[in-house]
């Protein structure tokens, strides 16, 4: 009833490959840009703006960016935070370096700094694999978070050894720094994502997403049909970090405004990998899903003994929460091992085939 | 039936919402702390929070509050991590009226955004040492005492009053591996350079902070001839265990404020016997402790575990912080001759506070911590500190009134004060006079 596709015919094959080819979804899909773009910035306040919708897009993007090595190309990884720390250490670098550069240049160029170290780090794929790779890649993380520590160039000698966010300007509205308005970097930040977003949905429909899936699958047979596994290793490693590597950069220049060195530290690795997890691997929708349940969650539990007016003390609370949102994410994984996304998939099925079941 | 449960669980949840939103418009003066009761760090956090509450709690108990205005003390719980400082900020700014961040990386963060919400951060003892500079930090406050003041107060105390005594001398610094141990690092390679003594970094990264083995081995083998420390939580204890395995002397061996804890101590007890560490207040018997006892303490209304724990440095230093704070509400409500102030008049009180003998003494807390005053141009105060010793069981004074080498550290402050202002372009410098 709410989901009937009957009548929707397909008489061309592009319409048939087309991005949303039931109409339905397309529809939500525009509600939800309708209401991310439109709604949200009328009725959200600043405390929204700046603990709720800006770091669920940014961190909803660095799990898009783990996605497609884990979830799709199958390699596992647990330097994303390490790689996110070169994509702001670039930033931030670019920045101080060529002050008049433009902050989305500068932004995109970072890119390319973490996606070629996330190559370096990406070349023992070709010999190894599953925990061992994981492995490989956790002396990334080691290895780069002590770099950004020990380098003085790195943050510019600062007495605190931080880095520290410049005020910058696009199109003469400022977009970095304490003064920008917290409107203005969530339209940024939003802007990118559903850009990047977009560009990657259509890479994983498209060659590339279809080799990284065949070596996921099984590389022996994806080698057998004739893939170069070393290039289809390689270009997820390459886009991924290159993500991963914008998502770091807006993680410093449009929510926090400064971070030290272990801000990239493994936890961040972590958290990253959880939400790409719990919102399913490989999987679009679901890192943005996830991202709600980890980072949104939790702040809006701690809103609520406040507005309720419970007296809980700020602590004891942060314990009942840690506990709530552990038991929650237990839970899905149980009833739900593929994730958040599978959990919508099969919602949508059963809304297209009701009210008749299977 | 259970619709109506239903129902009368939503009226209450209603009324209470209610009920919360009333209490908050009532006339008092809403003054949060970021506190991290949680965490790796909660050790050291909980006695310094318990403390500030109290301080508080007495207060309004004891003089229903400041000048007949209730404080609002409140707690948004971070566990010392950034992302939720930044939450906690964000939550609390609207109707605080000064901001505690209390952790490094927090204050970093906060402080560019404290010139744009118009908020002091009040960050005693703690925090970036420039900040002292009022012209350039106009919301960062840091009395009474700076990281630079405190290494300046040490070094004066081991080489016993004249710094060219160190000549030829090995000080080693045993800091933390983050913004916070290398704080002093500046100033100290300054003094090196100056006075001709050799400076030893040795950093302790965040993940090793409990086995310093490789560190100590490192310390036995320069055989320094002092060991300074600028540790932190876990740290502390690490080093300590260390230094009594390697029958480090404990007396060549002088940490910063932060590495004065007693539940620290306790693990090496008497075997920590000579340690010291510099300090702003002294614990000990108070007149103003006696009111915490019968208001606080003894009415049931504090969290402290042990009520013996009252004696301790941190605990102490948590009223003297929550002193500081009042001083600066009271000072601005004199000023602007209204109860209620708003966080831009509180800044002008803490610029103007002038904590004295006199005034300590009238509080009950002469002799508990240093008296200072400060001005538009000077948010820190430098009012000094007293070296801190280890009997074994606790903490006592070691020493007289130390003060800080200003002459030494004023130039070097200005020049980081500006570089700072420099690299976080456009920043408002405001000039003072005075």
């Amino acid at each position: 009833m709410f989901y009937r596709t009957a009548g929707q015919f397909k008489t061309t094959y592009s319409a048939d490959q087309a991005l949303y080819p039931i109409r339905q979804d397309a529809i939500l899909l525009g509600i939800v840009l309708a209401v991310a773009y439109v709604i949200l910035p009328m009725v959200a306040s600043e405390f929204a703006f700046r603990a709720l919708l800006v770091p669920v897009l940014i961190y909803a993007l660095a799990a898009l960016g783990l996605n497609i090595l884990t979830g799709f190309a199958g390699q596992l990884s647990l330097g994303t935070g390490a790689f996110m720390g070169v994509g702001a250490y670039a930033c931030y670098k670019l920045t101080t370096i060529f002050p008049e550069m433009n902050i989305v240049i500068a932004l995109f160029l970072s890119g390319f700094f973490s996606a070629a170290v996330g190559v370096a780090f990406g070349l023992p794929s070709l010999r190894i694999k599953g925990f061992y790779l994981a492995i490989a890649t956790l002396a990334a993380q080691f290895f780069l978070v002590w770099l950004f520590e020990k380098a003085g160039w790195l943050y510019n000698y600062n007495a605190s050894g931080a880095i520290e966010v410049r005020t910058l300007d696009l199109f003469g509205l400022t977009v970095t720094g304490p003064t920008a308005t917290p409107v203005t970097q969530y339209y940024f930040v939003l802007v990118t994502v559903t850009v990047i977003t977009l560009l990657t949905i259509n890479l994983t429909r498209g060659r590339y997403g279809r080799t990284w899936k065949a070596v996921r699958d099984m590389d022996i047979a994806a080698e057998l049909v004739g893939i170069n596994l070393m290039r289809a290793k390689l270009t997820a490693f390459a886009v991924s970090s290159y993500i991963v590597g914008i998502a770091g950069a807006l993680l410093v220049f449009f929510f926090k405004g400064a971070a030290e060195p272990n801000l990239f530290d493994i936890e961040l690795s972590f958290l990253i990998l959880f939400i790409a997890i719990i919102g399913g691997l490989g999987s679009i929708l679901g890192n943005f899903l996830g991202a709600i349940l980890i980072v949104a969650l939790p702040v809006i539990l701690n809103v609520i003994p406040d507005a309720l007016g419970i007296p809980v003390s700020s602590a004891t609370f942060e314990h009942i929460n840690d506990m709530i949102i552990g038991a929650l994410i237990v839970t899905i994984l149980i009833v739900e091992p593929h994730g958040l996304a599978r959990f919508w998939a099969v919602i949508r099925e059963k809304l297209i085939i009701w009210p008749f079941p299977h | 039936m259970r619709r109506r449960n239903w129902i009368a669980l939503a009226a209450g949840i209603a009324a209470s919402t209610v009920v919360a939103t009333t209490a908050v418009q009532a006339e008092e003066l809403y003054i949060p702390n970021l506190s991290y009761r949680t965490g790796p760090f909660a050790a050291t956090g909980t006695p310094l929070m318990n403390g500030q509450r109290d301080y508080i709690e007495m207060l309004n108990s004891r003089d229903g509050g400041v000048n007949g205005v209730k404080l609002g003390y409140d707690e948004c719980e971070t566990g010392y991590n950034t992302n939720k400082g930044v939450e906690c900020y964000e939550k609390t700014k609207g109707k605080a009226i000064v901001t505690q961040p209390w952790s490094t990386g927090i204050t970093l963060q906060v402080l560019p955004r404290t010139n744009v919400d118009k908020i002091p951060i009040l960050a005693p003892g703690y925090g970036f040492s420039p900040m002292s500079d009022g012209s350039v930090f106009q919301w960062g406050f840091n009395p009474p005492a700076s990281y630079w003041d405190a290494a300046s107060m040490i070094l004066k105390h081991i080489s016993g009053g004249d710094l060219d005594s160190l000549k030829g001398q090995k000080v080693a610094l045993l800091h933390l591996d983050h913004p916070y141990g290398k704080e002093p690092l500046p100033l100290l390679s300054a003094m090196s350079e100056k006075h001709g003594f050799k400076l030893l970094p040795i950093p302790v990264g965040l993940k090793e902070m409990q086995n310093q083995s490789a560190q100590w081995l490192q310390i036995r083998r320069e055989r320094p001839d002092w060991v300074i420390m600028w540790g932190w939580g876990a740290m502390n204890t690490g080093a300590l265990t260390e230094a009594v395995k390697t029958r480090f002397p404990m007396e060549k061996f002088v940490g910063v404020w932060w590495s004065g804890h007693d539940n620290d101590m306790r693990v090496v007890g008497d075997k920590g016997k000579g340690y010291k560490s510099i300090s702003w207040n002294v614990p000990g018997d108070y007149p103003v402790m006696a009111d915490v006892k019968k208001h606080v303490i003894d009415a049931g209304k504090s969290l402290l575990a042990d009520p013996a724990d009252a004696n301790t440095v941190f605990y102490q230093r948590g009223l003297v912080i929550s002193m500081i704070l009042v001083e600066g509400i009271k000072a601005a409500q004199a000023h602007f001759d209204s109860k209620i102030i708003n966080a831009e008049q509180l800044r002008w009180g803490l610029e103007n506070l002038n904590v004295d003998e006199a005034k300590l003494k009238e509080l009950g807390m002469g002799g508990m911590t240093v008296p200072f005053s400060t001005s538009c141009s000077n948010h820190t105060g430098h009012g000094g500190g007293w070296m801190l010793e280890w009997d074994g069981t606790k903490f006592v004074q070691a020493s007289d009134h130390l003060t800080p080498d200003r002459a030494a550290i004023e130039p070097l402050e200005a020049a980081k004060a500006k570089e700072y202002a420099e690299n976080n372009k456009p920043w408002p410098v405001t000039a003072c006079n005075g």
